[in-house]
């Protein structure tokens, strides 16, 4: 379903990544893991077509020069030129890092504002699946983005990236910064909607422990490589993983 | 008495002018140094047709607005997007076609005072021993109405949501399919068309000269600045406050000084608190 074919960014003269070539078939939770600056922003750019923005931008202001190589083919054609707005209307949703939710509309306007590609008929449903799978949410409708919990927004901004009807969910480091209960609870949550909605999802995260039960198959990310790959049994038997992610 | 009609009626003009500059900046951080000179240009546009080539007023503001709206799209679309993101860039050229459209209405032959639009409906009405024209008072529904109708459209509507989400995170906004220039074209556009019918409004109170242009930039940015940037309460908040103190002046001290008030306006609110009454931005961005 989704193929990404040797990409490399280059900042300037640095290699933020190098040929990383990583797949996600139809209803598959993939995993990317790696250490901070490993690449997986940039990687999580790249495929969403953030990248090619923040390019345009930098290279408007005379800033950093940024080159990105590579292929991506989605159901059947390259996206790599896309902009990031028709990539979300494909179907490719990212939710980004720190989860930069609307810090001055409420959390029922967040959601609206995420509806912005769905059919009122697909947006009132979603409306409803994102109470049913994040209950905290229902009781902080009217509340302003800015004012939830780390937790609370997270939830917020995966509900916000479901309202815009993904086929392939991007989150990156969606559990950045929670504590431990609430990332297992995320990270059960982030299944449940694998499971109910069929939606297939590529997961970054840092802290390995508890997406890597989650996912079918996984990713190393080391100084922009893609080091080390293969399904989940085969990544927790890896002694190199197991030594740098569970500590044993 | 005298005071407060006059400074309601003033208030809500003041808002008229600035909410269009208000909205474009809210959406696309884009400070639209030209707003003045679309306002003046969709009088001039309204007047053509109406008063050379015979088109019922009606239909000539319609088209007028229209046209107002694709100028200002236009505007974003072939010039202003190569200088996105740069701020100081942004206010120079959006001045630049601001100072081109109206010198070149000046050099085009709109001087003097013959140009003038018909005011909506004739006649006064005497409110508790104050003698009002209906156009003044009609300028306060129609105010009204619009505020209302901008509400309705910003927090009710999927391209007013579009638009809020953008003002606030614009990469949050294009994961979420929202395309940023889509949208800066969209805000310009009604930016415009927000000049357009202050400009239809107000002008008939008085006469289409280019200097109106200047005036309204410097009302519009004095609101705004004082009002907190980009904020919409905030805004017309402003506008009712500075639009008072214009009329006291003008009783107290003399027609003179309704510019001295905005000009002081904005160095007191920079002075007293930089981000303006309803910037809040700051504080909420320090807990996220």
């Amino acid at each position: 379903m989704f193929d990404a074919l040797g990409l490399m960014v280059f900042y300037e003269n640095m290699l933020a990544l190098n040929n990383v070539s990583l797949s996600c078939g139809e209803g598959q939770i993939i995993g990317v893991f790696g250490a901070n600056s490993a690449g997986k922003s940039t990687l999580m750019y790249a495929l969403s077509g953030l990248m090619l923005d923040i390019q345009r931008k930098e290279q408007m202001q005379g800033g950093e020069r940024i080159t990105i190589r590579g292929q991506i083919n989605y159901l059947g054609q390259d996206v790599m030129g896309h902009k990031p707005a028709s990539r979300a209307k494909a179907g490719i949703v990212l939710c980004p890092e720190r989860r930069r939710i609307f810090p001055e509309s409420s959390v029922l306007e967040n959601l609206r504002i995420g509806g912005y590609l769905a059919t009122p008929q697909q947006a009132r449903e979603t409306l409803d699946y994102v109470f049913h799978i994040f209950p905290p949410l229902t009781k902080l409708k009217t509340r302003l983005g800015g004012f939830l919990s780390g937790g609370e927004q997270q939830m917020l901004a995966i509900g916000r990236a479901l309202m815009a009807q993904p086929k392939l969910l991007l989150l990156d480091e969606p559990l950045l910064g929670l504590s431990p209960a609430i990332q297992y609870w995320l990270a059960k949550s982030i299944k449940e909607i694998r499971d109910q909605r069929g939606t297939a999802i590529i997961v970054s995260e840092q802290y390995a422990r508890p997406i890597m039960p989650i996912i079918d198959y996984g990713y190393i990310l080391e100084n922009g490589s893609a080091v080390v790959e293969g399904g989940r049994a085969e990544l927790m038997d890896n002694p190199d993983v197991r030594s740098a992610y569970f500590g044993n | 008495m005298e005071i407060l009609i006059y400074g309601i009626v003033n208030s809500v003009s003041l808002a008229l002018m600035a909410l269009g500059f208000t909205l474009v900046y809210g959406v696309s951080r884009l400070p639209n140094f030209a707003h003045g000179s679309l306002y003046v240009t969709t009088g001039f546009i309204t007047w053509l047709l109406l008063q050379r080539l015979g088109v019922p007023y009606l239909v000539a503001m319609l088209i007028s607005l229209v046209l107002i709206g694709v100028v200002g799209a236009a505007m974003y679309h072939f010039i202003l997007v190569r200088i996105r993101g740069m701020s100081i860039s942004e206010i120079i050229a959006s001045y630049a076609i601001g100072l081109a459209i109206l010198e070149g209405l000046r050099w085009g032959g709109l001087k003097g005072t013959t140009h003038t639009l018909p005011v909506f409906a004739n006649g006064s009405v005497d409110i508790l021993g104050v003698v009002v024209d209906y156009h003044r008072l009609l300028v306060i529904l129609l105010g009204a109405i619009l505020v209302g109708l901008l509400w309705v459209f910003v927090n009710r509507t999927r391209l007013g949501l579009a638009l809020k989400g953008m003002a606030q995170d614009e990469r949050a906004a294009l994961t979420l399919g929202i395309d940023s220039d889509r949208m800066a074209v969209m805000s310009m556009a009604l930016g415009g068309v927000m000049a357009g019918l202050a400009a239809l409004v107000l002008l008939p109170l008085g006469n289409i000269v280019v200097e109106a242009g200047y005036h309204v930039l410097i009302m519009a940015v004095a609101v705004c600045i004082v009002g907190g940037l980009g904020s919409w309460t905030g805004a017309i908040l402003a506008a009712f406050l500075i639009g008072f103190a214009q009329i006291f002046t003008v009783a107290w001290l003399g027609p003179h000084f309704q510019v001295v008030v905005a000009l002081l306006a904005i160095i007191l609110t920079l002075i007293s608190r930089p981000s303006g009454l309803f910037g809040r931005q700051k504080e909420l961005e320090e807990r996220v």
